[in-house]
């Protein structure tokens, strides 16, 4: 369903990535490891629009995503919750899940989007008129997952969902995570606890200095130890 | 260039700038003094006093809008003060002109002192807000000197013109040689500022003002005697204007007219140079005069605002510096233009021909030239690879540069002892080839302000390179015994918070000489905040830093510079408008001891030459790519010589190549006997290069030892790679 | 007059400064720029209103239904050239310095730099007022606060309550992770900017009923609208409003106890003051907020 072909990417000068390819298949669970500065967040941001110097391609269901202008990406169906989160702090968190169905597509639904993301997350529902502010590390993390949830996503893209956040509430996400995937979205996890990504995903990618240094199974890559040389070098 | 040649280049400019004033200066006064002689019309002479008053205003505004970026919309402020002491002073109260000129200038200079003292402290001041501010003040001047009968009360002042000695001639020439005067000293003021240390003060200011606090100016203090000069020169030309307009009223003075120009001309002329101002004035009032000549006097105003609007979006650097790229063209179009004007003679008179020739001579200057090639915009966003002049196209492992000792080092890596081989070639503008062996790291995009990472924001650096540990020599640890030296910098329970996010929390943690200590963890673990707080930049939000034994919590930035605390920033944050040795002679010039322009330069050279970049000292910093970058962001803080260097993720963004070289720098800079905390991510390097590693995690301190212990300790394992749910 | 009476009126014209001052604190919050052409507006908006009521006869408060959708699409268009241009944020200034110089010269060429002034015929808003005991309230001044309640509240609930305005908020929050949920700022942009010139349309008018107009007033408004976003808070809309009763009354009663000429140096010791103090407005915090 996804299929990013040979992308670079570049911050100005600097290269980011470097022929990265990857596909997602409908329903599946992807994770993209490695070490930090490999470029993940780069990647995540090439395809939900958030980036845009970039050569290559990046196929969604047909259509090209690479270099179209950044509020054109949702409507083809990807949303993205960003690394930390990156939630709208001075609106509350009901007007946040609004936002998140702004694209045209998912307007006319989204109270019924909505009733579904409370259900998922039941202290959205709670804390509907707060700030998103002042809201926990692990409820804005909640929050940011719902509203890209709000957009009736086909593909979900999630940049290190765990960052910052306790064991326990990490446990929660990974298991809201799991219930989205089951519902039918599909899912481009990056993640820096491989242990977690790998568990939950049914294909990893390690990516390593803007590169795909390894592919494959969860269960293969759990096996060997290129992951733990690439990371810890050693 | 060496720097015998730059030296004389620089004196030469200077020397022979003011040769070039003086004989303007004897130029110009000679057309009054001996005006009969030589047949001189008087009218001309009004317009050049006009000029000239002009030529004050514009230039005393720069002084701090132009030079330091900090942009006023409160001229009338110091016209209109200057205007008033002469009125009040000399006009009601015979007070001695010229002495009511002085207490003009010093008027409008405890006028910005106040205005100064408030604005600059403010941190959230900069920019826009400043404008606004200043644009205030001349109303409420305004207002004050309406209401007060000692100043104005509604009425209005005469000042008639003051007695001068016969000599001079008429009325006109005693305005036009006193304002000359005033002139002449505003544009040597500027071009004194300009070549003094606040001049390049003043540059860093506007080119990276928190840069520049890091590295040890004093900006509050240069910013102050910025406006001040401004305003002094500003006012005592408001005197002179007084005695132009004869009669003095509120409106006459405090109106936004005089803003208005000054900035036009100032915009139009070029705000980076003491002649920009120059040129703005004489263009923007010739202009003016035509056009109040044919009887347009209407659309003087809408004119200059259309001039504005047009130069913002066209050309908003200004003339001069275009001009002085193709001096020859402008100068040929101007002289042509006048001639074949005058050959025709059917047409106005020689002020118009000069208009018309200014003019002709802008537009080439302005338009874009068709032999110059744009960068190339691909399809999808900003142009990528080289800069527009790349400096060094030598292809990868290409002779390596002159080191210190002065043999010629080729190849990549040299085993020669104390000469560091940078591989320039191998650092030119980066070309993305299919299968090329050089990956490169991710660089922090765009939009990320100055180091204070807030936590959650990624933290980029040099990922691990492959595998197999790269060839060359590695003598692992840096060769220095990491014995327990004096402690540098101590931090005692320090919390660092953004928001209502907790970046750091009771972080105690000490610094000892001859260390080389690698800061290490995850994303989001609060590493750069530290930098931030070391370096000065960010203030703890509780607990004590001490460096050297001295508490630094609530120094600002540029004293705990002189503490000796450098940094690096993980963006490599060059002042964009100078060279790269100069980058590297500000911190020699602002550093912990005094030293001359050519003493810093010389410096800067020899730093140069150990990072590698002296090939390109005269470049400027854009035509860098980012190993080069980076390179200059530590040649820049080891010239403020410090005792501890703190480098932010020097080595993001390198090919494996680029990062051993950089090592090699670091080891270097280590030996000689700087301490050095370093952010890394690159775990192999840390181990090649550190006596000590503090792994962060969440803002407090998970592991503290020898590279070998901490990082197969289980915890930080367990913080790289992943926590087991409930293990 | 009394001091109650001063504040009283005051606080009604404040109205007419919130009107004044929205726009431009709403396009600065959310655009990140400070639009100097918004002063141009609110100078056309008067100007419009002044002649289509002399020269046929429409009442001036309807004028509006005229001059508002006029000058939004001035607004707008204008918005899209600028962002065509893609100018910094402090040549931004200068640039709508510029503009501003042009359109006020255009205006002294069209109607003449002499003082116009509605005609008390067409204009009964002017003469009558409204009585409550000791205290009179002149219509207009009643007006100005009436419609600023409307705007403002208007402004607010859509801010909170629309996909639009959530947009706008969210946009001023983060550009790029609106831009990721389909918000465009191209068309945001020109939306808002006719907005904001449509409420200087709505001031003008006001401004026109009760003052006489020539071109250089424009300049004269700096000195209140910066007062008034500043103490407001950039791009808080009820932050505005509050600011603008608060401007009002403290000229009011500075003007009454002290000297008219006296109130600039007040507001500016104000601004001086809150940005020390609080820089991100004295009322930061209440109301949906633009910026936040």
């Amino acid at each position: 369903m996804l299929e990013v072909g040979e992308l670079d990417a570049w911050y100005g000068q600097a290269q980011a990535l470097w022929g990265v390819s990857l596909t997602v298949g409908d329903g599946e669970v992807v994770c993209v490891v490695g070490p930090n500065g490999a470029g993940k967040t780069t990647l995540v941001h090439a395809i939900g629009g958030l980036h845009r110097q970039l050569r290559g391609h990046i196929r969604l269901g047909g259509a090209d995503l690479a270099g179209i202008a950044p509020h054109r990406v949702s409507e083809h169906g990807v949303s993205v919750v960003p690394e930390g989160r990156r939630v709208f702090a001075h609106l509350s968190v009901h007007e946040n899940l609004c936002l998140g169905a702004y694209r045209k597509g998912a307007r006319a639904a989204h109270r019924e989007t909505l009733a579904g993301v409370h259900e998922l997350f039941p202290r959205l529902a709670e804390r509907a008129r707060q700030p998103a502010g002042s809201l926990s590390g692990g409820e804005q993390q909640m929050l940011a997952i719902g509203r890209a949830l709000m957009a009736q996503p086909r593909l979900l893209l999630l940049d290190e969902p765990s960052l910052g956040l306790a064991p326990l509430v990490v446990d929660e996400v990974f298991d809201a995570i799991g219930v989205i995937n089951r519902r039918g979205v599909s899912i481009l996890l990056v993640e820096q606890d491989v242990e977690r990504a790998l568990d939950l995903a049914d294909r990893a990618y390690l990516l390593s200095e803007g590169r795909v240094v390894t592919a494959g199974t969860s269960a293969e890559l759990r096996a060997s130890d290129t992951i733990r040389r690439s990371v810890l070098g050693y | 260039m060496t720097v015998a040649a730059a030296r004389w280049r620089a004196l030469a400019a200077g020397r022979s700038g003011l040769v070039a004033l003086v004989g303007v200066f004897a130029a110009l006064s000679a057309l009054s003094l001996y005006r009969q002689t030589l047949g001189f019309p008087v009218y001309y002479l009004t317009l050049l006093t006009t000029m000239l008053f002009w030529t004050a205003q514009a230039t005393s505004w720069n002084l701090l809008s132009g030079y330091a970026g900090y942009f006023s919309f409160g001229q009338a402020a110091y016209v209109g003060v200057g205007a008033y002491s002469t009125a009040v002073l000399y006009g009601r109260h015979q007070v001695n002109f010229f002495i009511s000129m002085l207490a003009a200038g010093v008027l409008a200079g405890l006028l910005a002192l106040a205005v100064g003292a408030v604005a600059f402290r403010l941190r959230s001041l900069r920019g826009e807000i400043f404008a606004l501010l200043t644009l205030a003040v001349p109303f409420i001047l305004a207002a004050l000197a309406r209401i007060n009968p000692t100043v104005d009360g509604g009425q209005g002042i005469i000042v008639a013109v003051p007695p001068f000695p016969d000599q001079l001639g008429r009325t006109e020439d005693f305005l036009y040689l006193t304002m000359l005067a005033v002139a002449g000293i505003a544009v040597v003021a500027a071009f004194a500022v300009q070549r003094a240390r606040i001049g390049w003060a003043l540059t860093a200011v506007r080119d990276a003002e928190d840069v520049s606090e890091v590295l040890g100016v004093a900006t509050f203090r240069y910013k102050m005697q910025a406006i001040v000069l401004g305003a002094v020169l500003g006012g005592i030309a408001g005197s002179m204007f007084a005695v132009q307009i004869g009669f003095v009223t509120v409106d006459s003075v405090f109106t936004l007219t005089i803003p208005l120009f000054v900035i036009v001309m100032s915009v139009l002329g070029g705000r980076t140079h003491w002649f920009g101002p120059v040129l703005g004035a004489v263009l923007i009032v010739l202009l003016q005069d035509r056009l109040s000549a044919s009887g347009l006097d209407r659309w003087r105003l809408l004119v200059l605002g259309a001039v504005l609007v047009v130069l913002v979006a066209v050309a908003p650097d200004g003339l001069y510096d275009r001009f002085r790229r193709r001096p020859r063209t402008a100068v040929a179009t101007l002289a042509l233009t006048v001639l074949v004007l005058r050959l025709i003679d059917r047409w106005g008179g020689p002020t118009d021909w000069l208009l018309i020739g200014l003019l002709a001579a802008t537009a080439t200057a302005v338009l874009p030239n068709p032999g110059a090639a744009g960068p190339a915009a691909t399809r999808w966003g900003a142009a990528r690879g080289g800069a527009a002049e790349p400096v060094d196209a030598e292809p990868a492992g290409a002779a390596a540069p002159v080191t210190a000792a002065g043999t010629v080092a080729t190849g990549i890596v040299t085993a020669a002892p104390g000469a560091v081989a940078v591989p320039i070639g191998a650092a030119a503008p980066v070309v993305a080839e299919p299968g090329a062996a050089a990956p490169v790291g991710a660089a922090e995009p765009a939009a990320a302000g100055p180091a204070a990472a807030a936590p959650g924001a990624t933290e980029r650096g040099a990922a691990a390179s492959a595998p197999e540990p790269a060839t060359g020599d590695r003598p692992g640890p840096a060769g220095a015994p990491s014995g327990a030296g004096a402690v540098l910098v101590e931090c005692r329970q320090v919390s660092r918070s953004f928001g209502g996010v907790r970046a750091l929390s009771g972080l105690s943690l000490q610094l000892r000489a001859g260390e080389l200590v690698a800061l290490v963890g995850p994303n989001g673990s609060g590493k750069s905040t530290l930098v931030g707080l070391l370096s000065g930049a960010l203030r703890p939000t509780s607990g004590t830093i001490l460096v050297g034994g001295r508490d630094i919590t609530r120094l600002p930035p540029h004293r705990v510079a002189h503490c000796g605390v450098a940094r690096t920033y993980q963006i490599p944050r060059p002042f964009a408008s100078m060279t790269v040795r100069d980058n590297v002679a500000m911190a020699v010039l602002f550093g912990r001891h005094r030293h001359s322009l050519a003493q810093a330069r010389r410096a800067a050279e020899e730093q140069l030459a150990v990072v590698g970049l002296d090939r390109l000292a005269d470049a400027h910093p854009a035509a860098l790519n980012l190993h080069q970058r980076q390179l200059l962001e530590i040649a820049r803080a080891v010239a403020t010589e410090p005792t501890v260097l703190l480098l932010d993720e020097a080595l993001a963004g390198l090919n494996p190549t680029e990062v051993d070289s950089a090592v090699r720098v670091v080891r270097r800079i280590y030996q000689a006997g700087v301490t050095i905390v370093i952010i890394e991510h690159v775990l192999r390097v840390v181990t090649q290069l550190a006596t000590r590693v503090v792994v962060l995690d969440r803002g407090t301190r998970l592991a503290d030892g020898d590279p070998g212990t901490v990082l197969a300790d289980p915890a930080v394992v367990a913080a790289y790679l992943g926590k087991r749910a409930h293990a | 007059m009394s001091t109650l009476q001063a504040a009283l009126s005051g606080a009604l014209i404040g109205g007419l400064y919130t009107l004044m001052a929205a726009g431009l604190s709403v396009t600065w919050g959310v655009l990140r720029v400070i639009n100097l052409t918004h002063f141009a507006m609110i100078l056309l908006g008067a100007y419009l209103s002044f002649q289509l009521t002399t020269s046929w006869g429409i009442d001036p408060v309807l004028t509006v239904a005229i001059t508002a959708p006029l000058l939004f699409v001035l607004g707008a268009a204008l918005q899209w050239v600028f962002d065509r241009l893609a100018i910094a944020e402090l040549n931004s200034l200068l640039l709508t310095f510029g503009l501003l110089v042009i359109a006020t010269q255009a205006v002294s060429e069209i109607w003449t730099a002499n003082f116009q002034q509605l005609p008390a015929g067409a204009n009964p808003y002017a003469t009558r007022s409204l009585s409550l005991g000791r205290l009179v309230f002149p219509v207009s001044t009643l007006l100005a606060f009436g419609f600023a309640l409307v705007v403002v509240g208007g402004a607010h609930l859509a801010l909170r309550r629309t996909f639009a305005g959530r947009a706008m908020r969210a946009f001023a929050a983060d550009r790029p992770v609106a831009a990721a949920f389909g918000v465009d700022h191209r068309r945001l942009g020109m939306l808002l900017a006719g907005l904001a010139a449509a409420s200087a349309a709505v001031a003008g008018m006001l401004f026109a009923l009760a003052n006489s107009l020539t071109p250089a007033t424009a300049y004269e408004w700096f000195g209140i609208v910066f007062a008034v976003v500043i103490l407001g808070g950039v791009g808080q809309v009820v932050g505005t409003m509050l600011a603008g009763v608060l401007v009002g009354v403290l000229s009011g009663v500075v003007s009454a106890v002290l000297s008219p000429s006296a109130v600039p140096f007040v507001l500016f010791s104000a601004i001086v003051l809150a940005l020390l103090v609080r820089p991100q407005g004295l009322f930061a915090g209440l109301g949906a907020g633009a910026a936040g």
